[in-house]
């Protein structure tokens, strides 16, 4: 079967791979990248926990198809903090015990990263709405949409 | 993962993905966002031998005004289309939809086409291969009876799209292009299958476009789910009134939208646009509520719609 080239970045850094037509996003950024922090919940898009910035756009990584991504942009969990410092999202989610068993929170994170790349300021509603793409089997989200708009103030004063 | 190989291209206009499609013979599929694709290619629900992206024409991205009509391209993102000036001030009913369409996120990558071609849905149906196997392939895999209505010779799959009930009451056109050239109907006539292949689609055609009647509406979308976010419809109605006629959309109950006249006074117009749509009915055991519920569950969304509409045109 035949290979397609694509030209991919993923957490600044550039490469080419070769992939077969029907791998998905998500098992290139976990099988071939070692990337594991998107998790594959679902694997049907319904769940959200494999969620990945695709060109800045919260996206569900099990049913995109690698192929389809030449010259795109990948933003994963691990490109989030500069290695040394924890994103704003990531400590707030910390220090507003907005994780428990953790599976969901790396999918969640990417989802508040789109909408906290896009408003500055999200009311709470606008949280809610985002959020609400993504399932959280224990939290009951309060605590995922404090972390979010606690994050969301953080940012607000360092800009 | 996917279990089923297939190709995989990326046609730069519409005429080499319909030519695409001709090489292929016809074992093709279009991917557009592919949120309704993928998981039917996981489940094996499909076999494509080559899968058509047509994310890369650029035509079909587009929304114009073309003064009589607001010119939706087909692969315009659910999200981007709510967002849109002109389907705030002119179509309500379609800005709800799309606002009630799965979640945030899902809308940021499906697509309005896409939306509108997605296959229709059965509990015993979007199941993985192993699933379907154990208890014996349905009519719509090709089987001789429906597993939803065990012996019945018919299926009974629902047709899933939040967004075609909105836009067959504002009366919207669709775009086609194939081999024999492109075509314009109405949207209410992609319909007319069975819910085991439910559009009038021709062999390798593709939906470019949505034409929207550019006039002002009054309208509104009630859907019934459990969850108030990424569910699929378990009922759909969408009511707008244009120029003083309404029309009833009722949708997720069968194999297309059923769509009626409403006239003034539509308060008691209403309820024979509801007699109507029932009549059609035969809602089958085959989602995640009982089918007596969603069935009673159609006059209470309908008046509640006709109300909440008629308040804002006041």
């Amino acid at each position: 079967m035949e290979r397609i080239k694509v030209a991919l970045q993923v957490n600044g850094e550039s490469s080419v791979l070769e992939v077969r037509p029907y791998e998905t996003l998500l098992e290139t950024l976990r099988d071939r990248m070692d990337l594991t922090g998107a998790k594959e919940g679902c694997g049907m898009g319904a769940c959200g926990s494999c969620t990945v910035l695709l060109d800045g756009i919260p996206t569900r990584s099990c049913i995109v198809l690698t192929a389809e991504l030449d010259g795109a942009e990948v933003v994963t969990i691990e490109g989030l903090s500069d290695g040394t410092k924890l994103h704003t999202l990531q400590q707030s989610f910390m220090e507003k015990g907005a994780v428990q068993c953790g599976f969901c929170t790396p999918g969640m994170i990417m989802t508040a990263k789109g909408l906290l790349d896009r408003s500055l300021t999200p009311t709470r509603e606008e949280i809610v709405r985002s959020v609400s793409s993504n399932l959280c089997r224990c939290t009951g989200y309060k605590k995922i949409v404090e972390a979010v708009e606690a994050a969301a103030v953080g940012a607000e004063e360092e800009a | 993962m996917i279990s089923s190989k297939f190709y995989y291209r990326s046609p730069s206009d519409v005429q080499e993905a319909i030519s695409l499609y001709q090489e292929f013979q016809g074992k093709a599929v279009y991917l557009s966002g592919g949120t309704d694709l993928i998981p039917r290619l996981k489940l094996g629900l499909q076999r494509p031998r080559a899968v058509i992206d047509l994310k890369r024409i650029r035509t079909l991205t587009e929304t114009d005004d073309q003064g009589e009509w607001v010119r939706i391209g087909a692969l315009v993102r659910i999200f981007n289309l709510s967002q849109n000036e002109l389907v705030a001030s002119f179509f309500p009913a379609l800005k709800a939809s799309l606002q009630a369409t799965s979640c945030e996120t899902l809308q940021m990558r499906g697509t309005i086409g896409g939306n509108l071609l997605q296959d229709t849905r059965c509990l015993f149906y979007n199941q993985s291969e192993f699933w379907r196997k154990s208890k014996g392939f349905c009519l719509k895999m090709g089987g001789e009876s429906c597993n939803a209505v065990p012996g019945a010779r018919a299926c009974f799959a629902n047709y899933c799209s939040d967004n075609a009930m909105a836009l067959c009451t504002l009366s919207a056109l669709i775009e086609l292009a194939g081999p024999d050239g492109t075509r314009r109907l109405p949207l209410e006539d992609l319909y007319g299958g069975t819910a085991q292949n439910p559009f009038t689609l021709h062999e390798g055609e593709i939906l470019t476009a949505i034409l929207v009647p550019k006039r002002r509406s009054a309208g509104g979308y009630e859907k019934l789910r459990l969850r108030g976010s990424i569910d699929y419809p378990l009922l759909g109605l969408a009511f707008s009134v244009v120029d003083g006629t309404g029309k009833l959309a009722v949708g997720a109950v069968g194999a297309r939208p059923y769509v009626a006249g409403v006239t003034q006074p539509f308060q008691e117009s209403i309820e024979e646009a509801i007699e109507t749509v029932l009549r059609q009915l035969r809602l089958a055991a085959n989602a995640v509520l009982d089918p007596a519920y969603r069935k009673r569950m159609i006059p209470v969304l309908a008046r509640r719609l006709v109300k909440k509409v008629l308040g804002e045109v006041r």
